[in-house]
């Protein structure tokens, strides 16, 4: 797979709206990139994405390959009388990004969802006298350009969803800034994945879940788990690329590949084989080590019914969760190659 | 009306901070070299004469200004993190977490600071100065970062121009090319009985430097200074601090921070409102300035007239306006115009 397909893919995966609890449209672009490679749904109850490899076989064990499919945004939780909205965050959200953003809106009050723009409020250069202050959840407001809130109320209810909207673009080195790379990047890692693995008979079931509502506290993936049971569990997330600022220690550059997890909450035993598999096939990877939970989906599935020994491959990051992210190109190929190899040899090895 | 709309589109998304600009300044050309006389000054501001029906009256200027706010690169690291000062008064807060394009290559960055993970409690209630921020264009270290992009390369906001809600526009630059939008049409569709002087000047946002220069140049005895001014209606602004309001008509000055205006032109545009019927309406706080401010102390002294669109967000990537407003302004304009 060439780097720009890796970018098409992204191109899919990150521009369809799916803030936390309203992941259907991501839910949905994932499925169709999914298609080639065996059967999906979306679960009814909770809205993750269920897949099964082609190929599956009674009776071998299962490797879960998951990533989540919501990204961090907003919901509306007040109308003002003058029309402008309140929002409230739907995840771990900067809001030092929040001034004078153009918003999509998802306004559900015309019985279809209609989408909608504004600009959330800010006081000009002109008239603030402090702009060293970040700006709080509570201060911002959605202009939506109504008069009052009878003219939005006939567009927009509460709880109708609202996010920064910032497609894919390409920077130097193959780099891609996008809204959603966390943790679109991870999704589009795993399905390339399973292209890699495409027509290869090998010893594991793959399933895959995409999974909801991990920004607002790994929930989708508690069900999800347990619904797709499996023997092992590779979770593939964002964590962080070095900026100026930043600590080296907490980080790994772009372009170091995938970081492999280790913390109490993982499998020692998978990290291992994953360092030993990325050696053996010159996949550039780094360490990632954490010494409490990983703060991902892999807290949730390592203790999914009786145990699922687990271990977190990282994408780095930089500026996560904020509308611009920036992620490498190379690095989500690296975690796809370490994701199918692990896969192939692995199960020989059973 | 659609053909004003569009023409402020065009010029919104060229890209022209202060000092740097020549793409505006050659589109503005293209758009208005066959229908009046035009030169460009040593600072780079247009002066276009429109003659008159029956010239030989009072000598009339009208005047917006071209270039619009950013960021200027100053330092690239040696890891190739481009660092940037403002260009204009910008909110540094506008800024973290855009997206932007910079230089003449027009390449596309990201405006990042350190992750709101790793912040501190202390860090986590600041927001990131100037200082603190810086582009990523995805280079790897400052030698390859300098192959695109050098310091003193101009940065713009990347902004798609929308029409939203109730007859709204929103888009980068609104200040002030919506003067200009106004005044294209204005040489392009109109006729007037007096010449016209119409400049189109450089280099506002960072202390009416360009007027200064093409007023002396242009020598009117009577300006119209259009721009877009702080419209603070929104629930973050209350009373008279909400200064004016988008879709209440155009914005008549009788004083800012700049310029005491002409009371004369004052009661007039006034009063050509309400003849045409066009709400209107005056400022609630003395606030704020524009090129009026240099105009006015020009040469032995110039009787100005501030008309502005009420403008949201000023002097950020989202500017709000409305298109009543636009439409609302450009008759009271040509009407003045008219009555010179």
């Amino acid at each position: 797979m060439e780097n720009s397909e890796i970018f098409e893919i992204l191109e899919k995966l990150c521009v369809p709206m799916g803030v936390s609890g309203c992941e259907d449209m991501a839910a949905m672009a994932a499925l169709e990139l999914l298609a080639p490679y065996g059967e999906g749904h979306t679960d009814s109850r909770t809205g993750n994405v269920m897949f099964r490899r082609a190929g599956w076989k009674e009776g071998r064990p299962v490797l879960l390959l998951d990533a989540h499919i919501d990204e961090v945004g907003y919901i509306v939780s007040y109308i003002t009388p003058d029309g402008f909205l309140k929002i409230s965050p739907c995840g771990g959200i900067d809001a030092r990004t929040l001034l004078a953003r153009q918003v999509s809106v998802y306004g559900t009050a015309g019985g279809e969802t209609e989408k909608l723009f504004g600009v959330t409020a800010s006081i000009p250069p002109h008239l603030s006298r402090d702009s060293s202050a970040a700006p709080k959840m509570s201060d911002v407001y959605v202009d939506m350009g109504f008069s009052d809130s009878r003219e939005a109320g006939e567009k927009i209810r509460l709880g109708d969803y609202a996010l920064i909207e910032n497609g894919p673009v390409k920077l130097l080195n193959d780099r891609v800034s996008s809204k959603a790379l966390d943790d679109r990047a991870g999704c589009a890692a795993i399905i390339m994945a399973l292209d890699l693995l495409k027509d290869r008979d090998i010893g594991y079931n793959i399933a895959v879940t995409f999974t909801v509502q991990e920004e607002v506290g790994t929930r989708g993936a508690v069900t999800a788990a347990y619904t797709a049971a499996p023997d092992k569990a590779i979770v593939v997330d964002m964590s962080f690329a070095p900026t100026p600022d930043e600590d080296e220690e907490e980080c790994s550059p772009l372009e170091s590949g995938v970081m492999i997890g280790f913390s109490p909450f993982l499998s020692r035993t998978m990290s291992r084989e994953m360092a030993e598999t990325a050696q053996r096939h010159g996949i550039p990877f780094t360490y990632e080590v954490m010494a409490q939970g990983t703060g991902t989906n892999a807290d949730r599935i390592s203790i999914s019914r009786g145990g699922v020994p687990t271990v977190t491959l990282s994408i780095p990051e930089r500026f996560m969760h904020t509308p611009a992210e920036v992620v490498s190109l190379g690095d989500i190929r690296a975690a796809a190659e370490l994701i199918a190899a692990y896969a192939e040899e692995g199960a020989a090895e059973e | 009306m659609t053909e004003l709309i569009s023409e402020l589109e065009e010029l919104c998304l060229i890209n022209g901070i202060s000092g740097d600009e020549g793409r505006v300044r050659e589109y503005i050309l293209s758009r208005i070299k066959d229908r009046c006389e035009t030169k460009t000054d040593p600072l780079g501001s247009i002066i276009a004469v429109k003659k008159g029906r029956k010239p030989g009256g009072r000598r009339i200027a009208v005047s917006a200004h071209m270039d619009e706010v950013g960021l200027i690169v100053t330092f690239i690291t040696e890891d190739g993190f481009l660092k940037c000062a403002p260009v204009g008064g910008i909110d540094p807060r506008v800024v973290f977490g855009r997206r932007v394009i910079v230089g003449d290559k027009q390449i596309p960055g990201v405006v990042g600071a350190k992750a709101l993970h790793h912040l501190s409690g202390e860090e986590k209630k600041k927001a990131p100065d100037f200082g603190e921020m810086y582009i990523d264009i995805g280079a790897k270290d400052r030698e390859q970062a300098m192959e695109f992009v050098r310091p003193g390369d101009s940065v713009c906001f990347e902004g798609s121009f929308l029409r939203f809600g109730r007859g709204m526009i929103k888009c980068k630059a609104i200040d002030d090319r919506v003067g200009c939008a106004i005044m294209i049409k204005l040489i392009c569709d109109e006729e007037f009985d007096s010449d016209i002087i119409f400049t189109f000047v450089v280099q506002e946002e960072v202390g009416l430097r360009g007027s200064t220069a093409a007023a002396y140049t242009a020598e009117p005895e009577e300006a119209y200074v259009l721009e877009a001014t702080t419209a603070a209606d929104t629930p973050l602004s209350g009373g008279e601090k909400k200064v004016c309001r988008v879709g209440a008509g155009p914005v008549v000055s009788y004083m800012d921070r700049s310029t005491i205006y002409s009371r004369e032109l004052y009661e007039k545009a006034g009063a050509a409102a309400k003849e045409l019927g066009i709400k209107w309406q005056t400022k609630t706080m003395v606030a704020g300035g524009n090129d009026a401010g240099a105009i006015h102390k020009s040469r032995g002294g110039v009787k100005v007239c501030g008309i502005s669109l009420a403008c949201r967000y000023l002097h950020s990537p989202c500017c709000v306006i409305s298109e009543e407003d636009l439409g609302d302004t450009y008759r009271l304009v040509k009407a003045l115009l008219e009555r010179t």
